[in-house]
């Protein structure tokens, strides 16, 4: 039973990622968007936080891997209560918590991310306690499409298929673009999906933008009776929600200002659900 | 020393069955005794060092207790990053143990020898670092290790130098433990791991006088202690199997050079990698760290004073 009972509106999620990007006049805004609906479904629908407590010693562990999409799970924890208003309002100024990348210290937040193909083997290792204790706890680890660039998530996937941690999921955010430029361009990565399965996960790959298709694909992993680890690719758009971020990869650099900012709010208010 | 770590990772282990000892694919017969005794605690985790302390990091937060295994070149050498960001970071409590430093590979060339492990952790917050003598510091290094439930990086170099100790000592973290007793003096020697028996074969031969410090901790490191040695005496000779930068060496010069500044002959491996191989006894001559090296260069120090 999911106990956080929240909403998770992809709009607002949206808006409160906006709002602190253009407070903090940060970047990594369409890192974010790629990943809002796959969030705003694990939060909603998946993630087990008994009494609401981020802290839980028998949570589901969700580990924002690639942590340059950050502002999106903050956004989460704001819905949660577990982060306040003022945390939002006031990022990026001096002394205060929240950083450019994931920190473990925020509550809520599993690991320290930002130098990629770190958080997946942590959540292979959180999966492997779980197995070893003898429980029920789901782990996921959400990675990006470039982050899979790195050994370290290669050496992890032949070992939670070595040892059949059926709880272990990863979610690829397959949004096609990396810092520099598409994947295509500069390391190719050929089909996700049959590189997983060709590492012994059982794997689907969906929408990553439709909320249903998220919802059914990760009740369908955990319904199956292999051993496998799971492996969800989810076929994203970097700078989803705001047409003029949407594939254009400059939005990983790019900081907003007034006159962006404004287009911005007006595209997340508009869009369709 | 070897039976002594597996001695005491297999005690351990049976007393809490949170302890986990993950390798990479490392440890053949040293860890016969664990399989054995503890089968379900053990773990190769394959050839992939770097998702390993990934892994223990996430099995520490877990509320496990992982003791990393590996070759020192290799961890903690090659595994920096996820020492600092993964588990250093939160202070989880993953013991890393790198076996085999210094010269110990002697035949097997650069990749094996491990000469700047003590320089590559040295700067990272919040882990501590170890470097035991002889069996009786292992031992106690381990069940210190365990307690502090902080990161800790155990070096463990050449395991069969003879002991220093004639009993278990009790350790204070931070802190030198006498080898040799001495006179206040003017010559005093702080060694490491493999050359503290050494230091003591040439103070007792040579400086009978001399006092013996084996520094089993590298980090912390009790600057009142090191300041208290350097006021006692004129010249100090630090001696580690280790580059002469940023080892023991360093961080006792660090701590003299605010607080006592006196000469300090560091003797360790010169800032090159091996040409040849050979015994383990012909590479410390190779380096100049054989016992009639290491005199020569400390009567070459004490005539330039």
């Amino acid at each position: 039973m999911i106990s956080q009972n929240k909403v998770f509106d992809t709009k607002v999620l949206r808006k409160t990622v906006l709002d602190m990007a253009f407070a903090g006049s940060t970047v990594h805004i369409g890192c974010a968007f790629s990943i809002i609906e796959l969030l705003a479904v694990l939060y909603r629908n998946h993630l087990r936080y008994p009494d609401n407590d981020p802290q839980a010693l028998d949570r589901d562990y969700f580990i924002l891997s690639k942590g340059h999409g950050v502002m999106a799970q903050y956004a989460c924890l704001r819905e949660l209560g577990w982060l306040k208003d003022e945390a939002f309002t006031g990022y990026f100024a001096d002394g205060s918590d929240l950083k450019g990348l994931s920190d473990s210290r925020i509550l809520g937040l599993e690991v320290t991310s930002g130098s990629l193909g770190h958080g997946f083997s942590v959540g292979v290792g959180m999966a492997m306690g779980v197995k070893l204790r003898g429980t029920n706890q789901k782990t996921y680890a959400l990675v990006g499409d470039g982050e899979i660039n790195e050994g370290p998530i290669w050496e992890g996937a032949l070992f939670a298929a070595h040892h059949e941690l059926k709880n272990f999921m990863v979610i690829v955010d397959e949004n096609g673009f990396q810092a520099m430029g598409s994947t295509q361009d500069v390391l190719k990565l050929g089909s996700i999906q049959a590189k997983f399965e060709s590492f012994g996960f059982e794997a689907i790959t969906i929408d990553g933008h439709n909320e249903e298709a998220i919802d059914t694909a990760i009740k369908q992993l955990w319904a199956s009776a292999s051993v496998s680890p799971k492996a969800l690719i989810a076929k994203t758009v970097k700078g989803k929600g705001v047409p003029f971020m949407e594939n254009n990869n400059i939005w990983h650099y790019t900081r907003l200002d007034s006159e962006t900012y404004a287009q911005a709010l007006s595209s997340v208010s508009e869009s369709e659900q | 020393m070897r039976a002594a770590f597996s001695d005491t990772l297999v005690r351990l282990a049976k007393a809490d069955p949170n302890v986990l000892l993950l390798t990479g694919d490392h440890g053949y017969a040293l860890f016969d005794d664990f399989r054995r005794e503890c089968p379900a605690q053990y773990i190769n985790a394959g050839i992939a060092e770097q998702n390993m302390v990934g892994m223990a990091a996430g099995l520490a937060r877990a509320g496990f207790r992982p003791f990393v295994y590996g070759l020192a070149a290799f961890i903690p050498v090659r595994v920096v990053e996820q020492i600092k960001l993964d588990v250093a970071h939160d202070q989880l409590p993953v013991i890393f143990i790198g076996d085999g430093a210094g010269f110990v590979y002697s035949h097997l060339g650069t990749s094996h020898q491990s000469t700047e492990d003590i320089a590559c952790t040295r700067a990272i917050p919040n882990l501590a670092i170890y470097s035991p003598a002889d069996r009786f510091e292992v031992t106690a290094c381990m069940e210190m290790a365990y307690h502090t439930k902080s990161p800790v990086y155990l070096r463990m170099g050449k395991s069969d130098r003879g002991d220093v100790h004639i009993a278990l000592p009790e350790l204070k973290a931070g802190s030198m433990l006498e080898a040799k007793s001495g006179k206040f003096n003017d010559i005093a020697f702080i060694a490491t791991g493999s050359l503290v028996r050494t230091a003591i074969d040439i103070a007792a031969a040579t400086y009978p006088d001399a006092t013996v410090w084996s520094a089993p901790f590298i980090k912390p490191l009790d600057s009142q202690q090191v300041t208290a040695i350097c006021k006692q005496s004129k010249v100090l000779v630090v001696l580690e199997e280790h580059s002469v930068l940023g080892g023991l060496g360093s961080a006792i010069t660090e701590i003299a050079s605010e607080f006592a500044p006196i000469r300090i002959l560091r003797i360790g491996i010169n800032d090159r990698f091996s040409h040849y191989c050979g015994t383990y006894e012909y590479l410390l001559k190779e380096h100049g760290l054989d016992r009639t090296a290491i005199e020569l260069k400390i009567q070459d120090f004490l005539a330039a004073n």
